[in-house]
């Protein structure tokens, strides 16, 4: 590919288009959920849709960073977290959300855009153009602090006041006295978040209560959660997603930024699954990414079962190692974001040394789908992937000559094809751009179909909506039994077999 | 009624599983590292046939042991592939113990592979968590374990490691059963449960030992990933456990006509 020069050049040329696809964004509604749940006081409705999480796992030492959409009454914000250990109050500290976007939009799906060269004319021109940028939204909030007291069965095993958080880490033996216990503290607990509260405290995990400290974040002027980081060691490498579930309807969105020394992090008990990455796509997919990545996100969720783990970047971004992306789509995270997310193990004092892979990771889980909480894995895979989808603008100029000719015919079927290949990755009715082909005009006709029409000519397994057939293995497994029992029943009546008997 | 090798049937379904794995699950898979792989064990076989310490049959030992690396083992590294063939085969000939050699092929293939090299994993969420997925996986090995007469090896295993499963985190803990399944229905416990722990070559001849030896594999399963959350426990407990396959047969060799049944299944050649 193009060098960063040619790139920064390119950059600056096409700067104008640039900022139409700024708002190429992934965002998936305005809610947010957690690890843990949100819990409101009575009466306030929370519908968790989305969260951020990121992990940095160095041996047995763990730290996560967690980035809340909260969207209602920020007085009214409270969150549990299980963790598997008593937290030290220098194990718990507030990061500043910038973090996230820096991780965010360096890692996220991006587009990149190449031009055909007219093949009557000399001079050169290629270019290799991209973008993605994320907006997000924070709303205000406000509270009062919380009043602790000790009840029977509930211990309080710490309590700090973090900056603009109350945490309060607990015990419990019975989750009975731990549910009143956060009852009678503010924290609004969802009807069937009991069964899930009980398989923790046997587990022997504690809890990890936050609450806004009403006077400190009125003296901080904060008009938004910032987002919370925890340090521990733990043999387990997991995400504690079940007591997310307890207060959701439906599916949530988690997007899961992993920094390893040795290589990916996939699922351990769920499938990790690669978006497919390098398509060509038509030209006016650009000016609507975000919904083109988001339906591409819909369906491989729905063909995978709705149970996959999807990865969305997998690189080595160590401060001395050369290109982590191509292209990139946001500055790439400086030593001290790597720092300040819990990459302990690079040395910022001298040469930077020190090996970092960067894992994203996109799950959307329900309970139905997910039973178990999110395991994972440090694998030594240091293979580099990247949502990255392609689109190619036809050479401008004219065209007469046998080149010309030849050149335009070839860009009829390209074209043809990247509608096709729209049409499989996102669903987009390849019917509804009539234009494109002779014109490259994105304009969308509504066509009226019959219903239950299947305009799909792939198998559906292979590019429909629904999840592979499970019925394959089966079926699979049937003709490997005939067909070993046919060959052995014709031919050779095993003739060393009954040799040796 | 003359048999059908039941090595023909685990060629047979374990190919299956690959290419059920790679065309509709997508592993990551390319098609050349998994013909280096076949390619490796092959060669190897050729080279110890050719010395005159296999006969031809023999081949079909080392295809089961090239298709279980093909299943369980993932790497980056082209080298690791050819390492873990290599010490997988070579195994069989080289660590022998009164001419019964002591380590399954694969499973010490994909030992060396992970704690020497640190470049290949095992991916247990390859399967995902279909249930026809584990029912399939399930007949498929009862046909091959019947077939060698180690059904009981395998299913004693897994009843084990499930009811240890089932006590801790259903019982005890109180997580809802649909867990407690999940966990269950990887298809890479199931394809090891199945395929490989009960290779007649490396389990003990006497049918009690084996069902000791399969209650303490369950056991130390269940100790490893649950006390030190080791993800790849069963192949760490069979690779721990084997060296003591030879006491095993030694202690309940006393049986006589228990070992005699049993010397006539490993006349079967159906060693993997």
């Amino acid at each position: 590919m193009n060098g960063n020069k040619t790139q920064k050049l390119n950059y600056m040329k096409h700067k104008s288009k640039f900022l139409l696809f700024a708002i190429f964004t992934l965002l998936y509604g305005s809610a947010s959920a957690f690890c843990g749940f949100y819990v409101a006081q009575a009466g306030a409705s929370v519908f968790n849709n989305k969260s951020e999480v990121i992990i940095v796992r160095d041996g047995t030492k763990q730290t996560i960073t967690m980035l809340n959409d909260f969207k209602g009454d920020l007085k009214k914000f409270a969150m549990v977290i299980p963790v598997p250990v008593v937290l030290k109050r220098n194990d718990i500290r507030v990061m500043e959300q910038s973090l996230f976007g820096t991780f965010d939009n360096y890692s996220a799906p991006r587009m990149v855009e190449y031009f055909d060269q007219n093949p009557c004319q000399k001079w050169d021109y290629e270019s290799d153009m991209y973008e993605n940028l994320k907006a997000s939204s924070r709303s205000s909030m406000e509270d009062k602090a919380s009043s602790v007291y000790k009840r029977e069965k509930v211990t309080i095993e710490a309590q700090y006041t973090v900056e603009e958080y109350e945490i309060v880490i607990l015990s419990a033996t019975e989750s009975g006295g731990l549910e009143e216990w956060l009852k009678s503290n503010g924290y609004a607990i969802p009807e069937n978040a009991n069964e899930v509260l009980q398989p923790y405290i046997k587990d022997k995990m504690k809890f990890f209560a936050v609450k806004i400290n009403l006077e400190k974040a009125r003296q901080m002027n904060r008009q938004y959660l910032r987002p919370i980081q925890i340090t521990f060691n733990t043999p387990k490498f997991m995400l504690p997603i079940r007591l997310g579930m307890a207060n959701s309807n439906g599916e949530q969105d988690l997007i899961i930024y992993c920094f390893t020394k040795t290589g990916r992090v996939e699922a351990a008990n769920y499938r990790t699954i690669e978006i497919p990455s390098a398509k060509k796509i038509p030209t006016f997919v650009q000016q609507n990414f975000v919904q083109f990545y988001k339906d591409v996100f819909d369906k491989n969720y729905e063909k995978e079962g709705k149970n996959a783990v999807f990865v969305e970047y997998a690189w080595n971004v160590s401060p001395n190692w050369g290109v982590k992306c191509d292209p990139c789509t946001g500055n790439p995270p400086i030593v001290q974001d790597l720092i300040n997310a819990g990459v302990g193990w690079i040395d910022a004092q001298q040469s930077y040394t020190g090996n970092v892979f960067f894992t994203r990771l996109h799950v959307r889980y329900s309970r139905e789908k997910f039973p178990e909480d999110l395991t994972f894995i440090e694998t030594p895979n240091n293979a580099t992937y990247q949502v990255r989808q392609i689109i190619t603008h036809p050479a401008t100029g004219d065209f007469q000559c046998k080149e010309g000719i030849t050149y335009l015919q070839d860009l009829r079927t390209r074209r043809r094809l990247e509608l096709q290949e729209m049409q499989a990755m996102a669903g987009w009715d390849s019917d509804e751009y009539p234009f494109y082909v002779e014109l490259g005009d994105g304009t969308k006709v509504p066509v009226e179909k019959e219903d239950g029409q299947n305009r799909n000519s792939f198998p559906v397994w292979f590019h429909g909506n629904g999840a592979p057939p499970s019925w394959l293995l089966p079926v699979f497994l049937l003709i490997a039994a005939s067909t070993i029992y046919l060959i052995r029943k014709w031919k050779w009546r095993n003739p060393i077999s009954t040799e040796l008997r | 009624m003359p048999q059908t090798d039941a090595r023909w049937y685990q060629i047979g379904f374990q190919s299956a599983f690959l290419l059920f794995g790679t065309l509709v699950l997508g592993w990551q898979q390319e098609w050349w590292r998994l013909v280096l792989i076949i390619a490796t064990c092959l060669s190897v076989q050729v080279f110890f046939i050719w010395r005159g310490l296999q006969n031809l049959q023999s081949f079909r030992s080392a295809l089961i042991t090239a298709l279980g690396l093909c299943l369980l083992l993932r790497t980056s590294e082209w080298w690791v592939l050819v390492l873990a063939g290599a010490v997988a085969i070579s195994s069989k000939f080289f660590i022998k113990i009164n001419g019964k050699h002591i380590f399954n092929p694969a499973n010490i293939g994909i030992v060396a592979a992970i704690f020497f090299t640190g470049k290949a994993w095992i991916s247990p969420g390859q399967w995902g968590s279909d249930t026809l997925y584990p029912i399939s996986i399930l007949i498929a090995g009862f046909i091959v374990c019947y077939k060698v007469k180690r059904a009981q090896t395998g299913f004693i295993f897994l009843g084990i490691l499930f009811a240890l499963e089932f006590a801790k985190r259903y019982l005890f803990l109180g997580w809802p059963m649909d867990l407690v399944l999940h966990r269950f229905s990887s298809g890479s416990l199931l394809v090891y449960a199945l395929f490989m722990i009960t290779d007649p070559m490396t389990t003990p001849n006497h049918k009690l030992a084996r069902m000791v030896w399969a209650t303490i594999l369950a056991l130390l399963t269940f100790i490893l990933s649950a006390r030190y959350q080791i993800y790849e426990a069963p192949v760490w407990a069979l690779f721990l456990l084997s060296p003591f396959t030879p006491l095993f047969d030694k202690l309940f060799q006393a049986n006589k006509f228990e070992w005699k049944q049993n010397t006539k299944v490993k006349l079967y050649e159906t060693q993997k």
